[in-house]
């Protein structure tokens, strides 16, 4: 009892300390979504708040990634009220900008993230920052938003922005969707030669 | 004739491609629907095509909508009057193209046509040797492809292995060498039926499968058993997939929910000519050539209705247009539909009321509601042209 208990003040805590923060880092309100949608992973919370208590007095570490989120809590997440609060109306990748030096960015984007299960960077790119955004082909909400309305390909880094990694986890994930049916695509056009079909006398007619 | 010796690794994909079969056995089960002899004469006849083309309309917003394909750019020309008819004959040209039904054939079996048997070339080695002759240009179902076992028995190769050398040599674009996990694992299928994605099934399908394939059937079977359920034949209608499933249901005798649907939306002509295929199909003996030349004179065909509807912009908006015009617009309906819809209302009923139909009271239903629109319709129709002083011929 006592640890739950401790675990949601550790939770209210935070929520206090993260709404004062910056939006663009997302993660703040992760435990809002948590609080709101799911109770499994307020416990699973609860208990990673009580070994920190133990140690030391802080919040969970925000840059820890070694939590595996299974794909069914990210798609709660991408239809909750916090995912709402956080991006708005618009695409997870929108709001997200680089950090270079200079004028111009470099060509490519990071190589990863999140190394040895820890964001290993300030701006981590628009799928790291927020764990709750999980890369899979049935996660067909957050796959739409990376695929372009005029030619139906997916979208460049260069434009989203993602990180090396998370970019090849997004193809794959996009072509297992398609493959699958989740996502639809526009098949080519096939033309029938006839005559291939329905033999000689079609020929004679035709 | 330039042949190519091939050697393919068979027995080490022996294994894969039997666990493959293990999973697409699923879904592609036979139906309960299946054509029982062949489908083919009847659907070629011209009279069945052109039934089933007027049938499926042609809408070409929706045959021309956007495509999210990586050429979809759009030129912008200027055109004097007589070009810009000429482009929208060539448009409505190009859309009747786009909506080419797929052909629907009876399945092919496999036969075993052994060339020769040369004992003497047993055990060569321990693979099968395929020769696939790739003369360009030549059709697909011409291409010849030879296997020779390895018990030394020289024989044509299987339709299958045929169709994976095709694919190999003469790539068809959208087509994937192993079976797309849609269409392997039942759940996918079926998911994809509750979500309504019949178009992009079917589309996927004409270009995975040849139309002799056991899977094509069964495939386009299942989909068109759920239409039948769902109800959501809009969802085909002005595609090419409308012509086979209009004959599919006239084939297997399940019209009745899709003349409901097509009575419901005003298309009674859709109806009389549905109603008058399922009596070609199987043969009743009802005179229906009469009712359909005399719906066909007061009726435009599809591509007709389509042009008229682009060479509207040719109006000039300041000019007069005959009051009679205006009304037909308010309306939606002319003189001659109303004359159409009296003949075809006739016919139906005259369905309904034979033992053929098998849901009487909804399709009753049905037709009594458009006939007291129907009424209104017509009565609004003579008030205003009277008002109007138009004489009515």
């Amino acid at each position: 009892m006592l640890p739950i208990a401790r675990g949601i003040y550790g939770g209210l805590v935070n929520i206090t300390r993260n709404s004062r923060g910056a939006i663009h880092t997302a993660s703040g309100f992760r435990c809002k979504a948590e609080t709101s949608t799911s109770t499994d992973e307020k416990d699973a919370e609860s208990t990673e708040v009580d070994g920190d208590d133990s140690s030391s007095s802080s919040a969970p570490d925000a840059k820890d990634r070694s939590k595996i989120i299974p794909v069914e809590t990210s798609m709660r997440y991408l239809k909750s009220a916090a995912y709402k609060q956080t991006y708005g109306e618009d695409f997870v990748w929108t709001q997200y900008r680089r950090n270079h030096k200079g004028m111009y960015a470099p060509r490519k984007t990071r190589k990863t993230c999140i190394r040895q299960n820890r964001i290993t960077t300030g701006n981590p790119c628009p799928i790291c920052r927020d764990e709750y955004l999980v890369l899979d082909y049935r996660n067909t909400e957050l796959l739409e938003q990376f695929i372009s309305p005029h030619n139906g390909d997916v979208l460049s880094y260069s434009k989203t922005g993602l990180c090396q990694k998370s970019h090849l986890r997004l193809r794959v994930a996009v072509q297992q969707a398609r493959d699958s049916g989740y996502l639809t695509y526009d098949v080519p056009f096939r033309e029938y030669d006839y005559s291939e079909y329905y033999g000689q006398q079609q020929k004679q007619k035709a | 004739m330039h042949l190519l010796k091939h050697l393919r690794q068979l027995n080490g994909l022996q294994g894969l491609r039997q666990a493959i079969r293990q999973v697409s056995s699923a879904p592609t089960k036979p139906s309960a629907l299946q054509y029982e002899r062949d489908p083919q004469p009847l659907f070629t006849d011209a009279e069945t095509q052109r039934l089933l083309q007027s049938m499926t309309q042609l809408n070409l917003d929706r045959v021309y909508r956007k495509r999210t394909v990586p050429d979809n750019s759009s030129e912008i020309k200027f055109m004097t009057n007589e070009q810009l008819d000429s482009e929208f004959q060539d448009m409505v040209v190009r859309a009747q193209h786009m909506l080419q039904m797929p052909p629907i054939v009876e399945i092919k079996k496999d036969v075993e046509r052994v060339i020769d048997k040369d004992p003497a070339l047993k055990d060569f080695a321990n693979t099968k040797y395929v020769f696939t002759d790739i003369t360009f240009g030549r059709r697909q179902s011409e291409r010849k492809v030879f296997v020779r076992e390895t018990d030394g028995t020289l024989e044509h190769a299987t339709l299958d292995t045929t169709k994976r050398m095709n694919q190999l040599y003469f790539p068809l674009e959208g087509r994937q060498s192993y079976t797309p996990r849609m269409f392997a694992l039942e759940e996918l299928l079926s998911k994809c039926l509750t979500e309504h994605k019949y178009e992009f099934i079917l589309d996927r399908l004409l270009v995975q499968y040849e139309p002799y394939e056991a899977e094509f059937h069964n495939i386009s079977a299942r989909v068109f058993e759920h239409l039948n359920e769902s109800k959501q034949f809009d969802l085909l209608r002005s595609t090419r997939h409308f012509g086979p499933m209009a004959f599919f249901y006239a084939w297997h005798r399940c019209i009745d929910d899709l003349l409901y649907d097509m009575i419901r939306r005003d298309y009674l002509h859709n109806a009389v000519e549905l109603i008058a295929l399922s009596y070609k199909v199987h043969n009743i003996p009802v005179e229906y050539e009469a009712t359909l030349t005399e719906l066909d004179k007061l009726h435009p065909t599809p591509a007709q209705t389509a042009l008229a509807e682009l060479r509207s912009v040719f109006r000039r908006p300041e000019d007069k247009q005959g009051i009679e015009q205006e009304i037909n617009t308010a309306i939606g309906k002319t003189d001659q539909d109303f004359a159409a819809d009296e003949i075809s209302l006739k016919f139906i009923e005259q369905y309904i009321a034979s033992e053929h139909s098998l849901k009487k009271v909804q399709l009753e239903l049905a037709v009594q509601t458009l006939k007291e629109v129907n009424r209104e319709k017509l009565l609004l129709f003579q008030g205003l042209k009277k008002a109007h002083g138009v004489q009515t011929s």
